[in-house]
């Protein structure tokens, strides 16, 4: 078992050279490797989790026979191998549910194309997950900015080339601003490495020298991580970005690319950072203040938004001040819920996006909300996705949801000055979310006077209805029984 | 063995009705005897559960803290009987109104899921559970408010929602805070509330609780949140009105109860601002409930704010916090039920019967449909509260509980408004009755009819002879919840 | 004061540089311009990171002679991450100039609000 320590440097190269390959293999078979490298990936990781669980302490990997503190290394512990088996598997979802627009939107020629770029996604989330390194998370999150605008870039109609640049522009200020953090610190501390940046953080931090360049240094950081991943006000390129992309890339952009960037800022916050020297700078509480308008500010423009996609994108950037609040709050509990948060999400807003592509397909192409009036009845499969996952975002009953919110609450107690408007914030959102979830519910629900489209045989749909039940059941699952789940995080996030 | 009664006869219904769009597009009438055998088992089992002494199953655990469990008390036999009983009469009167309308199995198919979270609500054990079968209920009982597909039904389901959520997260927050004070989310008799952990935080905590109950008074049709009510339950079909005024209101007296009395506990709310507060929301519902039924012309709407009123005379008994008062609450509910489910069943039967639904038109009513007049004359006179109906005893205790509940001011207000309340209740249904038996002279007076069938004068007489019955034979009922209260405190 | 500036000349250069292609990046309509200033940004932090690794008196870190003491040598570090750095703005830009000519050929235009317009006024005549 221990030689499982060996997986995640697999995966990443096992990736790359998949996407190298997938680059000269026609679109069959593109699809073919990608999809099982994917699957192998996630198997990997799960062994992985299994044998770290076990273990009950964080390993790290050196790579290239380079000791401290000059080598590039790994690290790996339960919570970041249980973040990439779920992001692996949701991967996989996503390129199986939107497999019909994926054919549609990208027309016969460079359909291989698209699964070099997923297969790049997932090597730069991999290594976003594991690595120990500021440098190489500087270099993989470029790579998963490019990769991620392939992805977006592919469907091409003006639009879509238009919300590409857009976002590209904001990502590459984005991880301009992240690398001169990285720059900043290098210069004062001399380390890239996690743990002794931590250490000399610490020292320095404790001695009072040098505060504004650390300062600015993890400043710049946070911004640049936070504009990435769509923070309220950096969150103006989701819409665009999320509403004209393939289905497939919506989901994996909103779903994993952002929560990824998210994932580093938690692993850099808890280990090269320090919490005691983040929390003590009082850098949350930007973020926690952030995060919650983020939460008002998105739900209220989706409620604006007459485009079932750039409805569902708007309320991304509600979810992810969700997480920035929870990060926000404090550094044990609050950040708990903020994982378990970005679990919840990824696993929902895949599921969101690919059941609106199939509602639209289904109603005639138009994603205006007039033309949906009914659509679940001719696709069920979709509309029943489309439910589960609108219930998980509203927060109701057994779903991932209301266990997410509870885990907010509780973390807010911790703290006198945040526990009121935490609860506050978490009941506005909560009515918003309502509202334009069961707005839309209902509306698709709804037959309307004229007629309806033919209805759609699962049987015509096979690999999105196996995608919608499988993220629909992991929701249900993980919202009823979600116990070990929140205990594997939290005793990751206590070896981090 | 007997344990697995509890989840059975939650799942019962709600796998019927879940089962009910697998039967196709079958005959009317196979779905009618599913329907109906769904209904007449669940009444056997919940008997059958009846008679059984307190049980108890814990299911699942969510997280270390939000654990799912099962438990059967006193207050579980009562809410759980009413829904079953409730439901099966209302069903059989849907038989036949529903027989020309379209998409049945859907309206049985969120009738009796909404059954099941009902009855799961009685049955749960602690605040978290019931919080879960409280949201359920909710999204399970919108379609029925939906079922028409209208501009306005669509409305009003979604203000339904709106309403309910809000309410529902403030009543969520409350919990998150009990969470934290409490020693256990357990419902415990007298409350479970940590002196020592709550000391130096009563106030915040009396905050959120008065918010918690007003947040689970959304669904009872409190004050502030009570506007839903009078705009979502006359678009539903008559049937499903009927239940939803009739019962899935007291769910929120359901949760207001368990919430005041088994996890907070009275004593740290007797003579508090927020006992006050509580009180003069209560009251003031009662009296603009009735005062805005007296005003409205349409009949399931003045039914609807009817019940507004109706539902905070119990609550207002739960406020008042003494044994009686209690009491007198807990036999409103029976008696409630069972008035409202046979008016608006009358309801029903009229306009399904002569297709009207303003109470002008009913002028000449009685001697067209005189056997479903005269059930509504009875339920009328038991909602005024004139002995020998059950109205008056449940009434009667609840005057006595506010008089001895001895508070400043409300010990004399809440008798008077609720005399006021009565007087207005005269008020607006006396009349449907008097010019319903005696138009007048130049008035035309509508063709007899057979009122819909024997399935809809039956149930509807039934009830009517129920509200009579249960009036005069009261005495055990009245004692059975005398015990339960008095052991509250 | 100035004698600080004057010591850290360089990195000042560098942040008047990055705030030189910042706001170019920002304020330009020009999609063209908009990656120049992309540039800039790049350089000046490539600048800031190479001047950190640079101490005056140290050789390069080649080892040419017998001088093996670690201590006469500038660190090698910096120098790389500058390549990695260049290296991938490379590949950036090269992806944004192939979408710059992908917009170009279907509006005829580098101005990005105009763009945004016909972009527009397309989905709507399209529904």
């Amino acid at each position: 078992m221990s030689f499982s320590v060996n997986f995640p440097l697999f995966c990443i190269v096992g990736s790359l050279l998949t996407a190298v390959v997938s680059s000269v293999l026609g679109d069959r078979w593109a699809r073919r490797v990608c999809m099982a490298m994917v699957s192998v990936v996630a198997v990997l990781n799960g062994v992985l989790l299994g044998y770290l669980t076990g273990l009950g302490r964080s390993v790290s990997y050196t790579m290239g026979h380079y000791p401290h503190p000059w080598g590039n290394e790994l690290t790996l512990d339960s919570l970041e191998a249980l973040v990439s088996v779920v992001f692996s598997l949701v991967l996989l979802l996503c390129l199986l549910g939107g497999k019909a627009q994926l054919q549609r939107d990208l027309g016969d020629r460079k359909r291989n194309l698209y699964y070099v770029m997923a297969a790049l996604v997932q090597t730069s989330l991999l290594a976003l997950v594991y690595t120990n390194d500021v440098f190489t998370g500087y270099v993989f999150i470029e790579i998963c900015t490019i990769a991620s605008c392939g992805l977006l870039m592919i469907r091409q109609i003006g639009r879509t080339t238009l919300a590409s640049v857009r976002y590209m522009i904001f990502s590459l200020i984005g991880s301009g601003l992240f690398m001169l953090g990285v720059v900043f610190l290098y210069n004062i501390t001399g380390h890239l490495l996690m743990p002794e940046l931590k250490q000399t953080l610490a020292d320095l931090w404790q001695s009072g020298l040098y505060r504004a360049p650390l300062l600015t240094g993890m400043s710049l950081i946070t911004i640049g991580l936070a504009i990435k991943s769509g923070l309220f006000p950096f969150h103006f390129w989701m819409p665009d970005t999320y509403g004209y992309a393939t289905p497939s890339s919506a989901g994996i952009l909103s779903g994993l690319v952002s929560k990824g960037y998210i994932f580093l800022l938690l692993k850099l916050i808890f280990r090269a950072f320090g919490t005691q020297v983040f929390y003590g700078a009082g850098i949350h509480h930007i973020l926690y203040l952030l995060g919650v308008i983020g939460m008002v500010v998105g739900s209220v423009s989706a409620i604006r938004e007459d485009d079932i996609f750039r409805m569902v994108a708007y309320s991304s950037a509600a979810q992810i001040g969700y997480i920035y609040m929870g990060i926000g709050i404090s550094p044990d509990l609050g950040v708990t819920a903020a994982v378990y948060h970005i679990l919840t999400h990824a696993i929902t807003k895949p599921a969101l996006f690919l059941a609106s592509a199939q509602l639209t397909d289904g109603a005639g192409g138009s994603k205006r909300f007039r033309e949906l009036q009914g659509a679940a009845y001719s696709n069920w499969v979709a509309g029943l996705g489309f439910s589960v996952g609108a219930l998980s975002m509203i927060g109701l009953p057994f779903t991932m949801g209301l266990i997410a919110k509870y885990l907010f609450a509780r973390a807010a107690f911790q703290s006198e000055l945040k526990m009121i408007p935490t609860l506050v914030v978490l009941g506005i959102s909560t009515v918003l979310n309502t509202l334009y979830f069961a707005r839309t519910i209902l509306r698709l629900y709804n037959r309307p006077k004229r007629k309806l489209a033919k209805p759609c045989p699962v049987r015509r749909q096979i690999p999105y209805a196996v995608s919608a039940l499988v993220l629909s059941g992991m929701n249900l699952l993980l919202g009823i029984v979600a116990q070990p789940l929140i205990s594997m995080i939290e005793q990751g996030l206590k070896q981090f | 063995m007997n344990q697995w009664l509890l989840p059975i006869s939650v799942l019962l219904p709600m796998a019927v009705g879940a089962a009910l769009p697998l039967l196709g597009k079958k005959s009317h009438r196979t779905l009618h005897l599913v329907v109906l055998a769904a209904l007449l088992l669940q009444a056997v089992f919940v008997t059958w559960l009846l008679l059984l002494p307190q049980i108890e199953l814990p299911l699942f655990a969510m997280t270390d803290t939000l654990t799912v469990s099962l438990r059967m008390d006193g207050f579980s036999k009562l809410f759980m009987a009413v829904a079953a009983y409730g439901f099966l009469a209302a069903g059989i009167f849907a038989f036949r109104y529903m027989e020309h309308s379209q998409r049945q199995e859907s309206f049985f198919t969120f009738f009796l899921l909404s059954l099941g979270a009902m009855v799961g609500m009685a049955l749960s054990s602690n605040l978290i559970t019931m919080y879960l079968f409280f949201e359920c209920l909710t999204l399970l009982s919108m379609p029925l408010v939906l079922h028409d597909r209208t501009k306005e039904s669509i409305r009003a389901a979604l203000k339904y929602l709106f309403y309910s959520v809000a309410g529902a997260f403030l009543a969520l927050c409350a919990i998150f805070f009990l969470a934290r004070y409490c020693t256990t989310l357990d419902f415990q008799a007298g409350g479970s509330l940590d002196p020592a952990l709550a000391a130096g935080h009563e106030t915040l905590l009396r905050v959120v609780i008065f918010l918690g109950v007003v947040g689970f008074g959304a669904k009872a049709g409190l004050y502030p949140l009570h506007g839903w009510l009078p705009t979502a339950h006359p678009v539903a079909p008559a049937p499903a009105s009927a239940v939803l005024s009739g019962i899935i209101t007291k769910a929120g007296v359901l949760a207001i109860l368990r919430l005041i009395y088994f996890c907070v506990g009275p004593e740290f709310l007797i003579g508090t601002w927020v006992q006050q507060a509580l009180l003069g929301l209560s009251l003031l519902t009662v009296f603009m409930g009735s005062m805005m039924a007296y005003r409205e012309k349409q009949f399931k709407k003045r039914l609807a704010y009817s019940s507004v009123s109706q539902i905070s005379y119990v609550l207002t008994g739960l406020f008042f916090m003494t044994a009686q008062s209690v009491q007198g609450g807990l036999l409103h509910v029976v008696f409630h039920a069972c008035i409202k489910i046979c008016l608006f069943l009358v309801a029903g039967s009229l306009i399904f019967n002569t297709g009207k639904h303003s109470v002008e038109e009913y002028h000449g009513m009685g001697k067209a449909m005189p056997k479903t007049m005269i059930g509504f004359t009875m339920a009328s006179l038991a909602l005024v509260g004139i002995p020998p109906f059950n109205g008056f005893v449940s009434k009667w205790y609840l005057a006595l509980g506010a008089l001895r509940a001895e508070l400043p001011v409300f010990s004399w207000l809440g008798p008077v408004v609720l005399l006021i309340s009565a007087l207005l209740t005269a008020g607006y249904l006396l009349p449907i009755t008097i010019h319903g038996f005696f138009p007048g002279p130049k008035e035309s007076v509508p063709e007899k009819n057979n009122e819909g069938g024997p399935l809809m004068w039956v149930t509807i007489s039934v009830l009517a002879l129920l509200t009579l019955c249960s009036g005069l034979f009261a005495r055990p009922l009245a004692q059975a919840f005398g015990a339960m209260a008095e052991a509250l405190f | 004061m100035l004698q600080t500036l004057w010591e850290n000349r360089i990195q000042c250069v560098a942040v008047l540089i990055f705030a030189v292609g910042f706001s170019t990046l920002l304020l330009h309509r020009n999609l063209v311009k908009k990656i120049i200033g992309l540039n800039i940004m790049d350089t000046a932090a490539y600048l800031f990171l190479t001047s950190i690794g640079y101490i005056r008196g140290r050789l390069a870190p080649i080892i040419v002679g017998t001088d093996t003491d670690p201590s006469h040598y500038a660190n090698p570090l910096p120098a790389g991450l500058v390549l990695t750095g260049i290296v991938v703005s490379v590949s950036v830009t090269a992806l944004m100039l192939a979408l710059t000519i992908r917009l170009y050929d279907q509006y005829h235009t580098l101005n990005l609000d105009e763009i945004y317009y016909m972009a527009l006024r397309e989905q709507e005549g399209g529904q």
